[in-house]
């Protein structure tokens, strides 16, 4: 497992470039945040003019957007979508809530502290942050991927057990298999 | 036969915001459905009675996330119910153009958000440009794209910027200019003709079990079924405006009251800018001494108004302490977006749920709370 | 007004009305006797309110007790009622009103996840539906501290103090 971006092999840094080039971010609104992202991604602000798109599925894309504020029961739809997209994989948090819980600090439903269930790449802080913020998360995502440094993906399968320890602590069981009591 | 369960979100291209739907499918035939909310729980009634009456004007926005403004109406006009808190006549009228330019918005976004369901998605590309316009003007008003915390108790929180009249004005007749394209590419469009009429009817019948208002009901009972008549807030009394009403409601008739109600809401603007007093007070003083202290005297009162998707209300209890005892949010969406889906989608086909929860307004913040 | 205080009076002269406020000049609430709501939500729902707008609670932690709380709205005349009972706050138990409002199945499981009030008859409403994998009292209930639940189920970020007053630790 390389951690240390010196340590890249040339073909490992021939990927970063051309990931870097092209970023497919999955369609899970999971806050208010996600408001803000139809503007960015139509003929207004046009994301799409620098490399960042729209993708249907987890197994297809390469970034999670957490937008805004997680629930404890969304938490565990995040973690399931997390796990199934494929290496490499980058998370950016977006907005204040998954930065230290926002307006919603005190509330008995909402996380906190994003990165301590799931490798966060780039924070955008802000409520809400505006389509240029979200345009602007992307492109310093990228700068981190051609750079070797947006690891999060490979600090997660190190630290699988730390993860793993912290969702449990918040979310009792991670998988649930009866949602409707039937 | 087989029954296969298949998910419709909560990360599915075909679903507004975090909410999820789990169909029991026999070929393409919904046989059982299940909502499944909390997705988007905040907790805010509890988050609410810890905050001040002044600071949860910072809280209430982001119950909805699409129509944030009628969030604060409602908080605000209980409060002033509860207060007996007399608003400045100016303060009415810039609140009514507030709301109408926050209805414009999601009908735009729901008028062209058909798109999404129906493979046409030429439809979101227009009106969501066309409704960044009217962010636009509430950025200039209020300093924010989306929460705006413009409303608050006793007015709203500052008066219009100089010459906004005129940029409303240019934006309302753009957008007027744009519709009839939009009735083309939408209303026409033999695509959408053909997966929304005659689909997905709701009968009269039906709306009243569920307690459906809004749009849903109008269009089945071909009654003027709105609060803005019914119960008029603000100054909607002394506009003139017409409730568009239709007798058969499938989705292409909710479809085309979306689009006939941005059109009453371009008028009632139209009227508000003509009305209003050109200068006044906007807010009323709602407390002697810092606003940390105030309170709102001893009561409990239900404020409603009319939003995008119908009666939406809070219930207020104050027990004339510095913080609510208690509020209690109607979403607009909670009878058609739980109880609706259980009873009313089995049956249908599975492409036309997210045609269901398009027209029918399922709004998941709102329901989550 | 005038059918504001027909209503009244009606109500009035067929129930025993504990007490009347009048919060609006198109609303009006009642207090009953719990074993009084059934009947007078039937009668209401036959003489025009037929839309059953929301079903809420109210926890009276002080006077022990829970409040129901039915809003009814008459599209006609624009009149919302609000129907009240109170329960008691040890075993709060209600017949459920599914049969006469439809509508009132998810209102109840509603109530029932965040106060715990039982609803007989309405089976559904014990399941949980906005919660999941809840293990705390009903967290709308007055006794609930929600900011003592988070400290303890979500880590909070630590940040540098930059300034601290006189004889503060850290």
């Amino acid at each position: 497992m390389v951690l240390d971006e010196k340590d890249r092999k040339t073909w490992e840094e021939l990927g970063d470039f051309f990931r870097g080039k092209s970023m497919w971010m999955m369609h899970f609104c999971t806050g208010c945040g996600a408001i803000e992202l139809p503007p960015a991604m139509t003929s207004r602000f046009d994301m799409e003019r620098i490399g960042m798109g729209p993708m249907a599925t987890p197994r297809q894309s390469d970034v999670l957007l957490v937008t805004g504020y997680l629930s404890a029961k969304t938490l565990r739809r995040v973690i399931y979508s997390y796990e199934q997209m494929l290496n490499p994989k980058y998370v950016i948090g977006f907005g204040s809530c998954t930065l230290n819980g926002g307006v919603y600090y005190d509330s008995y439903s909402t996380i906190n502290k994003l990165d301590n269930y799931i490798p966060v790449d780039v924070f955008v802080a802000g409520c809400m942050p505006r389509p240029e913020a979200v345009m602007n998360a992307f492109k310093d995502l990228m700068d981190k991927i051609k750079a070797g440094t947006a690891n999060g993906w490979k600090k997660y399968q190190e630290n699988k057990e730390w993860y793993e320890e912290n969702q449990k602590l918040a979310l009792g069981e991670v998988d649930v298999k009866d949602e409707f009591h039937e | 036969m087989r029954e296969l369960k298949l998910f419709l979100g909560p990360n599915h291209p075909g679903m507004h915001g975090n909410f999820s739907v789990h169909l029991y499918v026999d070929g393409d035939i919904v046989k059982r459905a299940r909502p499944l909310p909390g997705m988007l729980h905040r907790g805010f009634e509890k988050l609410m009675e810890r905050r001040l009456w002044t600071n949860n004007i910072a809280l209430i926005p982001r119950i909805c996330v699409v129509e944030p403004d009628i969030n604060e109406m409602v908080y605000a006009m209980g409060a002033e119910a509860l207060g007996n808190i007399e608003v400045p006549e100016r303060a009415h009228w810039i609140r009514m153009i507030i709301l109408e330019l926050a209805r414009i918005g999601i009908h735009m976004m729901a008028f062209g958000g058909i798109g999404g369901p129906t493979g046409l998605y030429t439809g979101p590309n227009w009106a969501i440009t066309e409704r960044d316009l009217i962010l636009d003007i509430f950025e200039e008003i209020t300093g924010a794209r989306v929460y705006h915390m413009y409303i608050v108790v006793g007015g709203v929180r500052k008066d219009l910027p100089k010459g906004i009249e005129k940029k409303i004005e240019n934006v309302l007749d753009k957008l007027e200019g744009r519709l009839s394209e939009y009735e083309d590419l939408i209303l026409r469009n033999s695509t959408i003709i053909n997966r929304t009429k005659d689909n997905i009817v709701l009968p009269e019948e039906v709306a009243r079990e569920l307690g459906v208002t809004g749009i849903g009901l109008r269009t089945s009972s071909g009654k003027a079924y709105d609060i803005r008549k019914v119960d008029p807030y603000a100054r909607y009394d002394q506009v003139e405006f017409e409730v568009p009403v239709a007798n058969y409601s499938d989705a292409y008739t909710r479809l085309e009251t979306k689009y006939k109600e941005v059109k009453q809401s371009i008028r009632i603007i139209r009227q508000v800018l003509e009305k209003m007093p050109k200068d006044g007070p906007v807010r009323a003083k709602v407390s002697t001494g810092s606003a940390l202290k105030w309170r709102i005297p001893k009561g409990q009162v239900f404020s409603h108004i009319e939003s995008s998707r119908g009666e939406y209300g809070y219930y207020i209890v104050s027990d004339g302490s510095r913080q609510p005892y208690r509020i209690a949010v109607r979403g607009a969406s909670y009878p058609q977006g739980l109880l609706g889906i259980e009873k009313y989608l089995p049956g249908t086909r599975l492409d036309d749920v997210a045609i269901w929860l398009d027209t029918m307004g399922v709004c998941a913040p709102e329901i989550d709370r | 007004m005038n059918s504001m205080n027909k209503i009244i009076e009606d109500i009035k002269s067929k129930y025993n009305v504990l007490n009347i406020e009048q919060p609006t000049k198109q609303q009006v609430s009642f207090d009953f006797e719990s074993r009084d709501i059934h009947a007078i939500l039937a009668y209401l729902k036959s003489i025009g309110w037929n839309q059953l707008t929301f079903l809420t609670c109210v926890d009276f932690i002080d006077d022990k007790e829970f409040q129901l709380v039915f809003i009814l709205m008459n599209w006609e005349t624009g009149i919302t009622i609000q129907v009240r009972t109170r329960l008691d706050r040890e075993k709060p138990l209600f017949k459920t009103i599914v049969p006469i409002f439809p509508g009132a199945k998810f209102y109840e499981r509603d109530v029932h996840e965040f106060f715990g009030v039982e609803f007989e008859g309405n089976e559904d409403s014990k399941k949980g539906l906005f919660l999941e994998l809840w293990d705390d009292i009903p967290p709308m209930r007055k006794d609930f501290d929600p900011q003592k639940y988070s400290d303890k189920k979500y880590a909070k970020r630590d940040y540098n103090v930059d300034f601290k007053k006189e004889g503060e630790e850290r």
